[in-house]
């Protein structure tokens, strides 16, 4: 049984640090390196557990199954084991813990903003349409464009019903509510074009609320503010 | 003296029964589409048609009348005018009620022995599953490939909440609803529940539901999810206002029977059967019941409001109103999350139940298992916000739920520490209620770490509304709960008709459903780490492999429970015979015969132990 | 049962299973109601270039629902809603709107948006954009998401103001506004539009009814 939890304890550590990064969306902010990290984490202090459940489980069919046709005998009468309660009890304890202070701290780097005067985006959820403004510009648009290594505040609001604004490759993602505004921030910290999507249902063209962004180097960005038409 | 059972055994029918002889469920579907078309007309009648809730208007008095039509037909009043009027029912009365001497005819009826309640149930929980999965068929196939080839967005948007909601309700009632009736009254050492009207009323309560439910789709259905968010639900079509109906009448149903199984466990247990006495699986059912009286109300409100809204324009949900849809969210949160464990713990206590008999020992820690079903019911109740995570709407709450949530791992665990310790060095009978078993076990690891990962805040701002969810909680339904209730259903068969499920067609069952929900959700984890967010009817090219996979995975699942259904229907008349007590277990059920008589025991029973004494003088076969 | 039976009676199970979910499926797909494909007709002057021509109504007793305006002939319409073009083409589409309008209520679709030029021809003047206190509709069309080119067409169409009476089919309505844009055409596949000033049931966002039912508000334009 030890080698069997060993063998799969082995495979779940090696799936939790190469697996993430690969079957995820290239991470393209600060948020979503701490997201990936995360996972790593979490399925290696899972991999022990999980290993354990199935080495048993496996110990129990190999080993401890009745063969044979007439009604088994009876098994060893253990009804209680103070030992085995106690120390699966610590056991779990201590790692659901550990888990929640990882998290906690995850979350307070990720809700902290750096205050340094991030880049306002407003975001309007509409049925089935997402659009942008960039308060103090008169500019509008219906693709994200976001300027690399600069802090950007979303803050989000729906016209109709209640959408889910989600940058897969940021690890950003809150709902546009209707009468509200929602905020979250990260910093883009690698250049390319990202999706934006609907993660809410909201009707018939849900699937088809996506739509591009794009993050451009400071001086791009500029360029591109300031050839876009001008709207009252 | 003649004892009861000998008495019952040479009746007849019996004379009594007023009104109840005549009432079926085909004069309750009349009923229910009289009272429906009555109320339909005079709504249209009297409400103005240019109104803009008109609509909604004359379907909620529609529905109602449904309802009303139903319960009348069904003979649900009977009792109550009766002891209205004076007349309460006599031996006779009560006897015809049981279903004594009716042959097949009492499951068409308000029949109200638990035993003929516990097999419509049955019958429910496949017709439920079965609506389910076809609609789950349709979903997938249009997702096979990218676009929309099957059937278009609009047709494909309305299958999902239906989906999701039958499949939920076949979920709930799916081991509590056919074992916590038929089983656990004689597990109990008594005669019948409780509250024998309010079990049949439950049953047939849930029929009318049921019907509601599915004429959803005919009216044009839903285009959001099973949860009908606000301010979403407002924008819907008349079939909202049939899904709403058909919520708050299963509430009825679901109260009434929870508040049954706890008195009948409470107050109606034999001489000498303590607490400490009973069966695991009462104790997970009562638990259940419990955790589900607290949770439903939730549902059936915040439904009541929706309806509200949509047909007396109120704002409790609309913000240019002053309400918000944050209100409708939570409401229905602190429901649904209390509710997936209304549905996983009679699951799991009949696997405790079912591993202790198979491995011939005690369950492994008895107190464990009472403490960590009672510790996850309790803290079910503080964790609903975490399906609110990405909402907004209250960050600084994202804390103190995380924590709460992170929590329920530990009572969790002590599952699989009972279930474990419970075959460890057992003399484990590996036969089909095992086989199944063991399938759980394999996936519900992979349902609670997936729920881990989903607790954490930064991870559910990615992963939040993608298929890695869809994938994690069809890991708990799926993967473990309804391999529970197979494995459930293996293990009473025999009891409920005195034949095995067939063991050879439940193995290629369990291994197409196994490999399948390895294949199909597994696949889903991948679509949705991608990038893949739910409910979406066509998608993006780099999610084609996973999903055309999944689509498979999800075929055979299909292939599984058809290859199911088959060994139900032809072991059901034609199964192996075994006798009263195939398995050799100890508790009271398996000490009566087979079938079961009318009022189960000849003499009630006295009880000294409890019934995890293998090795003993006290296994009887 | 032995198990040569056993096997039987699975693979009938399967089999039958099976073969009754197909069947429902089948079913299922050919009800699914289709409005007639509005083709786009090819130009005689330009190569690569076609012309597809619609319209808005304020109800549905012209266009495709027939003569009594099918299940909803109160609900304003589009005059089709299976349009197909070919790919990697100048579509050049004139939409003649016969309703009446009001504000819009996100002021985002007043531009006229990825077509070429940047600009629509309205009543025969060129604009980039449109007074948003009196617009009847919007043709906005996006594309597959994720897949192949992004495309994204929006075009604001004004509120008619006209008098002249004008019959067609079983409605009476006045002279049109002629809306004309065009726009190119990439890969192949479905994509949706619809229109984006929400009129249609609910009261907060009012994109039920009309705007979410394919046949009024919403429909595909096929790319093949």
């Amino acid at each position: 049984m030890f080698w069997t939890w060993a063998v799969i304890t082995v495979a779940g550590v090696l799936v939790g640090i190469y697996a993430p990064s690969r079957l995820m969306p290239r991470s393209m902010s600060d948020n979503m390196h701490l997201t990936i990290l995360t996972m790593i984490v979490f399925t290696v202090a899972a991999a022990p557990v999980a290993a354990g459940v199935y080495a048993a489980a496996l110990h129990a069919l190999r080993h401890w199954t009745h063969k044979g046709d007439e009604v088994p005998a009876a098994g060893p009468a253990v009804r209680e084991n103070a030992t085995v309660v106690t120390t699966w009890l610590l056991v779990s304890t201590l790692l659901t813990v550990f888990l929640l202070i990882w998290g906690l701290g995850a979350l307070a780097v990720d809700n902290g903003s750096t205050g340094k005067n991030p880049l306002v985006i407003d975001v309007t959820g509409q049925q089935w349409v997402w659009s942008f403004s960039y308060p103090g510009t008169h500019v509008q648009s219906d693709q994200l464009y976001l300027p690399v290594n600069r802090e950007v505040e979303f803050r989000v609001t729906s016209e109709d019903v209640t959408h889910g604004f989600w940058i897969a490759n940021m690890g950003v993602q809150v709902d546009a509510n209707v009468g509200t505004i929602t905020t979250i921030h990260t910093t883009p910290d690698k250049l390319g074009t990202f999706d934006i999507r609907c993660t809410q249902f909201c009707g018939l063209n849900h699937a088809f609320m996506v739509t591009e962004g794009h993050v451009l180097t400071s001086s791009q960005f500029t360029s591109w503010l300031a050839s876009q038409p001008q709207r009252a | 003296m003649t004892t009861t059972l000998e008495a019952t055994k040479t009746a007849a029918i019996p004379q009594g029964g007023g009104l109840h002889r005549r009432l079926n469920m085909l004069t309750a579907m009349i009923g229910g589409a009289l009272f429906a078309w009555i109320f339909w007309f005079l709504a249209h009648h009297f409400l103005d048609p240019t109104s803009r809730t008109y609509s909604d208007e004359v379907t909620v008095s529609l529905t109602f009348g449904w309802i009303v039509g139903f319960w009348l037909g069904i003979g649900a009043f009977n009792a109550p005018f009766q002891w209205l009027v004076g007349r309460d029912n006599t031996r006779d009365d009560d006897l015809y009620l049981a279903g004594q001497g009716q042959g097949k005819a009492k499951y068409w009826k308000f029949t109200t022995d638990h035993k003929v309640v516990g097999v419509q149930y049955i019958i429910m929980t496949m017709v439920l599953l079965g609506a389910g999965g076809i609609l789950a068929m349709a979903i997938r196939t249009e997702l096979i490939i990218p676009g929309n080839h099957f059937v278009n967005q609009q047709v494909y948007n309305g299958f999902v909440a239906v989906h999701g909601m039958l499949m939920i309700l076949a979920l709930i009632v799916a081991v509590a609803g056919p074992w916590g009736n038929f089983v656990m009254p004689i597990m109990c050492g008594a005669r019948d529940m409780a509250f024998p009207r309010l079990n049949a009323l439950s049953l047939w309560t849930l029929v009318g539901a049921a019907a509601l439910l599915l004429t959803t789709l005919a009216v044009g259905s839903l285009t959001m999810g099973w949860v009908v968010l606000e301010p979403i639900a407002d924008q819907a079509g008349v079939g909202m206002d049939f899904f709403a109906m058909a919520i708050i009448v299963f509430t009825v149903s679901t109260t009434v029977a929870s508040v049954n199984v706890i008195c009948t466990a409470l107050t109606m247990r034999t001489k000498g059967m303590t607490l400490a006495r009973l069966p695991i699986f009462v104790w997970g059912v009562i638990i259940a019941a419990a955790l589900g009286l607290y949770a439903f109300p939730f549902f059936s409100l915040v439904e009541v409001l929706t309806m509200v809204d949509r047909t007396f324009s109120t704002s409790f949900f609309i913000a240019s109103g002053g309400g918000t849809g944050w209100l409708q969210a939570n409401l229905f949160w602190l429901m649904g999350h209390p509710e997936v464990y209304v549905i996983l713990l009679p699951s799991v206590a009949a696997l405790f139940e079912i591993s202790a008999v198979m491995a011939r020992k005690p369950v492994f820690s008895y107190r464990t298992a009472i403490a960590g079903m009672t510790g996850l019911a309790g803290l079910s109740i503080l964790v609903w916000a975490h399906h609110m995570f990405t909402t907004g709407w209250a960050p600084t709450l994202g804390g103190p739920f995380m924590l709460t949530t992170e929590l329920i791992s530990i009572p969790t665990g002590l599952f699989f520490l009972v279930l474990i310790g419970t075959l460890w060095r057992g003399n484990i009978w590996m036969k089909l209620p095992t086989v199944w078993m063991f399938g759980f076990i394999a996936n519900f690891i992979i349902a609670g770490i997936t729920g881990i990962y989903l607790s954490d805040i930064p991870i559910d701002n990615q992963l939040h509304g993608t298929m890695f969810v869809t994938a994690h909680f069809h890991y708990v339904f799926v993967g473990s709960v309804l391999f529970g209730a197979v494995s459930a259903l293996a293990f009473w068969f025999p009891k409920v008709t005195g034949r095995f499920l067939n063991e050879y067609m439940g193995r290629i069952s369990f291994w197409l459903t196994f490999i399948g929900v390895q294949v199909t959700f597994i696949a889903m984890f991948l679509s949705g780490l991608r990038g893949m967010p739910r409910r979406y009817s066509s998608y993006a090219m780099i999610f084609e492999h996973t999903n055309f996979i999944t689509t498979i995975g999800a075929y055979m699942i299909m292939a599984g429970m058809l290859v199911l259904l088959g060994a139900v229907i032809t072991s059901w008349n034609k199964g192996e015979p075994a006798g009263p007590n195939p398995w050799h277990a100890n508790s009271l059920e398996w000490m009566v015969p087979t079938p079961v008589p009318l009022e189960n025991f000849d003499v009630l029973p006295v009880i000294t132990e409890d019934p995890y004494n293998y090795g003993e003088e006290l296994v009887r076969s | 049962m032995n198990r040569s039976k056993s096997l039987g009676v699975a693979l009938a199970s399967v089999l039958l299973g099976g073969g009754a979910l197909a069947l429902a499926g089948f079913a299922l797909a050919s009800a699914t109601p289709h409005q007639a494909a509005l083709n786009c007709v090819p130009s005689q002057s330009a190569a690569n270039t076609c012309n597809l021509n619609l319209s808005t109504f304020p109800d549905s007793l012209a266009g495709e629902h027939g003569k009594t305006g099918g299940d909803h002939p109160d609900w304003v319409s589009y005059s089709n809603d299976n349009l197909v073009v070919p790919a990697n083409t100048t579509v050049n589409v004139t939409i003649d709107q016969y309703d009446s309008g009001g504000s819009l209520n996100n002021a985002f679709f007043d531009q006229v948006m990825g077509t070429i030029g940047g600009v629509a021809t309205i009543d025969g003047k060129t604009v980039s954009s449109v007074d948003p206190t009196n617009v009847g509709h919007t043709f906005t069309l996006r594309g597959i998401p994720g897949s192949g080119k992004t495309l994204f067409v929006s075009v604001p169409l004004p509120a008619d103001s006209n008098t002249q009476a004008v019959t067609i089919g079983e409605g009476s309505y006045t002279k049109p506004v002629v809306v004309q844009f065009s726009f190119k055409t990439g890969a192949k596949g479905v994509y949706e539009w619809n229109c984006e000033f929400p009129c249609g049931g609910g009261r907060e966002g009012q994109f039920g009814q009309a705007m979410s039912t394919y046949g009024y508000m919403s429909g595909t334009l096929t790319v093949n």
